[in-house]
């Protein structure tokens, strides 16, 4: 009944037919976007409870007799508050698994060769996601105003300070003024809970309208089947009801997991670390960081240099240089490995020795740039680190070159 | 302004009504990009004294920065070889530029670049705020030996020697920490006797 009038109205058969049928290939690891935009979801879903009840003021107020910034305030009376600390973990760890699954989806993307013509575009779009996606994860570091926020967006804050001839301006137009300022932190939550979400769901939009147009890549055994269109028509399952039943279920199941994990896993427990002090102990950021974090801790000291009047230091190599550097990598990918038909079908990354083992040798040394941020524990120099990591990018990307020449040889 | 080569009374009109918007167009270009610079000016204040400037004059009293003893007197007597503390001078905690850490070493420990003249009885004091990316530095202190103990930020592991002018022995930061003079007043508190003698916080 209900549908019918507005059928009538909005010709919803039409867009069951362009849209709700449209095809989606069952393959286990075409599911990695899924999640992440499902914990996207999840992400908005428990942000707009903690944005109830969050302040976003420096105002010091009175919390058990001490003086704090009002927003650590209201973020520990928020932990106090029934379900209060569960929603916040629950945020935490979504924003964690949203950017492993992006990280996940990439690098099925990459070893199927998936990104390959026509897709270009829609990879460099997924890259942007994955970056708005750390973006809004920093600023949201900040909002506790907690020992640890401080520190992290102080660190951040000399970072962008110190990129030549634009640092000032760059670092007072991001922070609001020198930090800490009474500015930043109602600039950081206005970007974290309205500008980036904005330009997050405006490229996930991007993102699925390209897909449907260009369709899925399909697993290369449905090339032999007789059904197979060469990319006109996919074999596959349509997005209503069968997908969605499978999608559904999944991202409940992926909720009971977060929550399962939400509830016995301490995250950001900003109680224990207090509000700012004097004093910087020992504090890692969360793990998609970590690259980042180990690679500052690589570049030497002394290692700076002018260039036309402004002056390069360690700071901009490990901070700025080398973060675009590897985006650079990344966005390079489908325009160095070119091909002049489109591409309908996912590639055996078996088949494919160099790009296989390029990732390989690349995923590696980004593992060992995380491994740097532990040269502490480790008791390694940061010169010997430097060496091991070079060592291990060269030997893994060689010895996989080798295996997998080898391989297709047989 | 009307083109000689046009044909038609209708043509014309087309033209003139396309360099008209065309007009209206680069006008409002020129004019959004001049807003647009003042608007990225405003969003992006300068703050008069910005960074790291301290606020210390000569003759300030040292007290507690942290702990339960915070913002009572340093008490020299409380001090055993090869400990250290973040200490502030007394009134001036708001300015985070103003922190610093307090090390007793051994007297005959200390060698150049350390400014002796500004130690006493053992007594030594830098600068806390990391010349990297401005962390607070913490002391490591070595229980077997005190003079192998050492200052470390741990946000990036840089390592500075205290008794040798808090020279860089590893990881990224660019340049020592500026000492600062200490003496031990005739009460056994401690007061600053000096500037920092280089520049603090993050070479940035």
């Amino acid at each position: 009944m209900i549908y019918k009038w507005l059928d009538e109205r909005l010709e919803l058969g039409k867009f069951k037919d362009k849209f709700l049928s449209k095809t989606f290939p069952t393959h286990p690891t075409f599911l990695l976007g899924e999640i992440a935009l499902f914990s996207f979801i999840t992400l908005v879903i428990t942000g707009i409870f903690l944005g109830f009840l969050y302040e976003p003021s420096m105002k010091m107020v009175s919390l058990y007799g001490a003086k704090v910034p009002s927003a650590y305030a209201s973020v520990v009376r928020i932990d106090l508050l029934p379900m209060g600390m569960i929603i916040r973990r629950i945020h935490h760890w979504s924003a964690m698994v949203m950017i492993a699954a992006i990280l996940a989806h990439l690098m099925r993307i990459y070893f199927t060769s998936a990104y390959r013509k026509p897709r270009e575009i829609n990879w460099l779009v997924g890259l942007a996601l994955w970056g708005m996606a750390m973006v809004a994860a920093f600023t949201g570091y900040l909002l506790p105003y907690s020992q640890f926020s401080v520190t992290a967006t102080s660190i951040a804050y000399y970072i962008s300070k110190s990129i030549p001839w634009i640092g000032g301006w760059l670092s007072r137009l991001l922070f609001a003024g020198e930090f800490p300022s009474a500015g930043t932190v109602p600039r950081f939550f206005f970007m974290h809970v309205m500008l980036i979400p904005l330009v997050i769901i405006s490229l996930i939009g991007l993102h699925m309208v390209i897909l449907i147009k260009q369709k899925h890549t399909e697993p290369a055994s449905n090339r032999h089947r007789k059904e197979a269109q060469g990319g006109k028509r996919l074999i596959g399952i349509p997005i209503w009801p069968e997908q969605t039943v499978i999608s559904l279920s999944f991202y409940l199941f992926l909720l009971f997991i977060i929550v399962l994990v939400a509830t016995y896993v301490p995250l950001n427990p900003i109680e224990k670390y207090g509000p700012p002090s004097p004093g910087t102990p020992v504090m890692r950021p969360d793990w998609y960081f970590l690259v980042v974090y180990g690679f500052l801790k690589l570049v030497p000291g002394d290692l700076s240099f002018s260039v036309a009047g402004g002056k390069i230091t360690p700071e901009t190599i490990g901070g700025v240089i080398f973060p675009a550097f590897l985006f650079l990598v990344f966005a390079l990918i489908p325009f160095l490995d070119r091909v002049r038909e489109p591409q309908h079908y996912i590639a055996n990354p078996l088949r494919r020795p160099f790009m296989t083992s390029f990732g390989i040798g690349g995923g590696v040394f980004l593992c060992m740039t995380v491994v740097a941020g532990y040269i502490d524990v480790l008791h390694i120099t940061p010169r010997t680190m430097t060496v091991y990591t070079i060592v291990a990018t060269l030997a893994a990307w060689a010895v996989s070159y080798a295996l997998l020449r080898l391989y297709n040889k047989r | 302004m009307v083109d000689g080569n046009a044909g038609s009374k209708e043509d014309r009109k087309g033209i003139t009504r396309r360099r008209f918007t065309l007009g209206i167009l680069v006008a409002s270009a020129a004019g959004a990009l001049v807003s647009v610079f003042s608007l990225l000016k405003v969003l992006s204040p300068e703050k008069k004294g910005g960074g790291y400037v301290s606020t210390i004059s000569s003759g300030d009293k040292l007290v507690y920065a942290k702990g339960a003893a915070m913002g009572a007197s340093v008490e020299a007597s409380s001090f055993k070889i090869g400990d250290a503390m973040l200490v502030y001078p007394a009134g001036k905690s708001s300015n985070p530029a103003n922190l610093v850490q307090l090390i007793k070493l051994k007297e005959d420990e200390f060698k150049p670049p350390t400014k002796k003249g500004l130690t006493d009885k053992g007594f030594v004091a830098y600068s806390a705020i990391c010349t990297h990316l401005g962390c607070t530095v913490s002391w490591v202190r070595d229980r077997k030996s005190p003079g192998a103990s050492y200052t470390e930020c741990f946000c990036h592991n840089s390592i500075f020697d205290p008794a040798e002018g808090a020279k860089v022995m590893g990881g990224p930061a660019p340049i020592p920490l500026a000492q600062i003079g200490v003496k031990v007043a005739g009460d056994g508190s401690l007061v600053f006797t000096s500037d920092f003698t280089g520049p603090i916080g993050p070479q940035v």
